[in-house]
């Protein structure tokens, strides 16, 4: 019996041993390509092994998608794939960790440039600076001088940043309601206010029961309503800048104003009340089920509401805006996310080890740029996914489409420039205000400045402005509270701030 | 005499290195625990190194500069560690004089009941709650006090009351935080204290009935001094764990709202070090709490030994 016992055991250890060897085995011959890709012709050196990639990438959806698109990418940018995906809601710990403990892969999806240990970790040159090396390849040596400038730290930039649309948000209401209720789109933010009075009081559903309310609202104060309602009123995206001087966006009159706005909202009950520990699936879902007949967040999220709402709310109809103002002007405006620098592709120096690795990771980055891959990784293998017609493509299988390609749509370095529409009707009304905001985007001025105070202290800053914000909304303080909170702001390192972008404005102009 | 003394002495040492030698099996069972101890308690120590420092990963303890008590210095000065310490202690009140006698009373009237069955499936459903985790606990009770639609809201609505904004207000926050923590945890903490109910000498219950006690005269005045030990021990752990009040459960029940009562060093050095990348000084508060548990557990030690108690070393 013991000696059966032993024989296990042994066995046991040695299938480990085994198992264990494999795996450093497969670590060690990572990514081994030393052929010299210097050229970027890919016709002459197509017979070469697959150069095998690690990827650590940001998830926005709920699983990772299955292998159907991984394996054509693959396929066509002569790749061995490996993904770790990081959940979105978790980015800033499971990044953090990453880093500090040096578990990185070959490209790292960096989408909180602002945050001080992601940025510490660039500026101590943990990741290569790409800029020589992108006027060797196709697509990247087209990244303009402009986003090139955006995306870099200190004049350095450690990554092939993101190119998306400068500004995505505005409003999505109910269409049907206000054809019931015989209104027209608002205009101006007053007319707003009306709707949204309206969808609360005035029965809009029919269905002669007070069930419902003007907006559904999550806990965000940027990519939910408040910020988007703040332009509106003419604030500026977090810093005006007005002949060198900085004035952070709490601290103007139209931040009260907007302010004033959301607390009238809220306490006319225009709002959901419960909107400050409201998280994004419960909104959307609140609003898919017919609570609330608007949603202020990104424009592309009116087909997602759609999609929810079918078989809940059957008669449901969006209309989606991006021109709304104090007084009914042409003078528009929307923040930008970013200043349309949505992160950075970077290569950190301990698993790219010198340059002809760095140009192998390159190579596929620019490849998967091309439109080809693009189209792969937005509506997915055509006759599995999606059907083209000319530019146009269909999607055909919803539900295969959000398992297999939806989680690639927040991967793709470049989404602005390419010929691909997509069929369908909200999706394409939605690009196409996407495409307008351009036009009326506000940028941040200090987001490509420097400032030291704001990468060690700024997060922390923030939850103070943040804080107040709510608390002002949701009448726990009043106007003294948040001027209050302002001077706390101040105090506790923002005077840094200030002065320090001043400092470094200064020094370009 | 004095001769004699140190012989025994001697003596003494000699049988105690044989005591050794004889047992050293035994001895060398403790070994993986030692080890235990070592690689994953007392050699990541080293690490709180990094709180005279300004770490960066990058560069590792060793290129990191050094920049002595800085962050310990922008701890003391700063006014959220007042904040801090204020829930902290204020929460852990909470903790050791509304939870802390609950599961005593509750073993007690438990030790009273009869019907063995009856008893049994008590404990059984009672204990079940320790096996959820805080985000079903807590996802239950956003569900119960939501303000747009929640159960208990509604409720209130109905009988013409005017709603309360439970998850939003400050002052509901350590009510909702007490309320689960016995609701998960009461049945469970009974556990210890009704075994040692059931090691109390009959006979002092019998000499009890003799002398014409009733059942609460037996309780007062038998099984409480009986399990007196068992709740000082207990209560000394319990204090050593002051500073951990769980960060699972209160991080799930902050908001901008609640944060000036909810905020605590566990959830802060989550925020300032994961979140925000500040290592070193997440490491210089996380000391600090480490330092206060520490001193805590030794006073109370103390303070159970004069007692004429055992404590717990």
């Amino acid at each position: 019996m013991i000696k059966k016992w032993k024989r296990f055991a042994a066995l046991t250890l040695c299938g480990s041993a085994l198992l264990a060897a494999c795996g450093s085995g497969e670590a060690s011959s990572e990514p081994g390509n030393t052929d010299n890709n210097d050229s970027n012709n890919d016709t002459t050196e197509e017979s070469n092994e697959p150069t095998q990639i690690t990827w650590m990438n940001m998830l926005h959806t709920a699983s990772p998608p299955t292998d159907t698109v991984t394996n054509a990418i693959e396929e066509y940018t002569n790749t061995e794939l490996e993904f770790q995906w990081i959940p979105d809601a978790s980015k800033e710990e499971r990044l953090n960790t990453a880093l500090a403990s040096g578990n990185l892969a070959d490209i790292v999806t960096l989408t909180i440039l602002d945050n001080s240990s992601v940025r510490n970790a660039l500026k101590a040159g943990q990741f290569w600076d790409v800029e020589p090396f992108l006027d060797e390849f196709d697509n990247l040596s087209q990244i303009t001088e402009d986003t090139r400038r955006s995306a870099s730290i200190e004049g350095v930039l450690y990554g092939i940043p993101f190119q998306k649309p400068l500004a995505r948000n505005g409003v999505v209401l109910r269409k049907d309601w206000l054809d019931n209720l015989g209104m027209e789109e608002p205009q101006t933010l007053e007319e707003l206010y009306e709707v949204a009075r309206a969808f609360s009081e005035d029965d809009p559903n029919g269905t002669g029961q007070n069930d419902t309310t003007g907006f559904m609202d999550r806990a965000d104060l940027k990519y939910g309503s408040f910020k988007t309602l703040a332009t509106y009123h003419g604030v500026p995206n977090e810093w005006k800048e007005e002949s060198g001087e900085f004035t952070p966006q709490f601290d103007t009159p139209e931040y009260v104003e907007a302010l004033e706005y959301m607390r009238e909202l809220y306490t006319n009950g225009l709002i959901n009340q419960d909107f400050a520990v409201t998280a994004k699936t419960d909104q959307q879902e609140g609003f898919a089920q017919g609570r609330a007949g608007i949603y202020v967040g990104g424009l592309m999220d009116a087909r997602n509401l759609y999609t929810l709402s079918e078989g809940i709310t059957d008669d449901m109809e969006l209309s989606q805006l991006n021109k709304i103002n104090k007084d009914g002007s042409d003078d528009y405006a929307i923040w930008s996310d970013n200043n349309g620098v949505g992160g950075l592709l970077a290569f950190p120096k301990s698993e790219v080890s010198d340059e002809n690795e760095l140009r192998d990771v390159l190579q596929f980055v620019n490849d998967i740029m091309d439109e080809e891959v693009y189209i792969m990784m937005t509506s997915g293998i055509e006759g599995v996914h999606h059907e083209m017609d000319g530019n146009t493509s269909n999607r055909i299988n919803e539900d295969l489409w959000q398992q297999e390609v939806q989680p690639f749509a927040s991967s793709r370095p470049k989404e602005i420039g390419y010929d691909l529409v997509t069929g369908d009707e909200l999706k394409l009304y939605s690009d196409n205000l996407i495409l307008e905001n351009e036009e009326i985007a506000v940028l941040n001025p200090a987001y490509s400045l420097e400032s030291t105070t704001f990468t060690s202290q700024g997060s922390e800053l923030s939850v103070i402005i943040e804080d107040a914000t709510y608390q002002y909304i949701l009448g726990d303080i009043d106007l003294d509270g948040f001027e209050a909170a302002v001077e706390r702001w101040y105090q506790s390192g923002g005077q840094q701030i200030v002065e320090e972008y001043e400092a470094a404005w200064a020094e370009i102009n | 005499m004095e001769q004699q003394a140190l012989e025994s002495n001697i003596e003494l040492t000699k049988k105690k290195s044989y005591d050794w030698m004889q047992h050293k099996y035994l001895y060398a069972m403790i070994f993986p625990g030692l080890l235990y101890f070592i690689i994953f308690k007392y050699l990541p120590m080293g690490g709180l190194i990094i709180a005279f420092q300004d770490y960066q990963p990058f560069l590792g303890i060793f290129g990191s500069p050094w920049v002595g008590l800085k962050h310990f210095s922008r701890l003391f000065t700063d006014d959220v560690f007042f904040m801090l310490l204020r829930n902290t202690l204020y929460l852990f009140g909470l903790n050791i004089f509304l939870f802390f006698p609950m599961p005593i009373i509750l073993s007690l009237m438990l030790n009273e009941v009869a019907n063995k069955r009856f008893k049994s499936s008590i404990q059984t459903i009672i204990y079940i709650p320790h096996f959820m985790s805080w985000v079903i606990i807590v996802s239950i009770s956003f569900v119960l006090l939501s303000l747009d639609g929640g159960l208990i809201n509604e409720l209130i609505a109905y009988l013409g009351g005017e709603k309360i904004s439970f998850l939003t207000s400050p002052t509901w926050l350590p009510r909702i935080y007490i309320i689960q923590v016995i609701w998960k945890e009461l049945g469970w903490s009974t556990i210890i204290y009704l075994a040692a109910i059931t090691s109390v000498d009959t006979q002092l219950y019998e000499a009890a009935d003799m002398d014409g006690a009733g059942r609460l005269r037996k309780m007062w005045h038998v099984t409480l001094p009986a399990i007196r030990g068992t709740i000082i021990t207990l209560m000394i752990l319990k204090i050593g764990n002051v500073l951990n009040l769980g960060f699972e459960h209160l991080h799930l029940l902050i908001n901008s709202m609640n944060r000036s009562v909810a905020e605590i060093f566990d959830t802060y050095i989550y925020t300032a070090g994961l979140q925000n990348g500040q290592l070193s000084f997440s490491t210089a508060v996380g000391m600090f709490k480490g330092l206060v548990g520490f001193v805590l557990v030794w006073g109370t030690n103390k303070l159970a030994k004069k007692m004429g108690e055992d404590g717990v070393y």
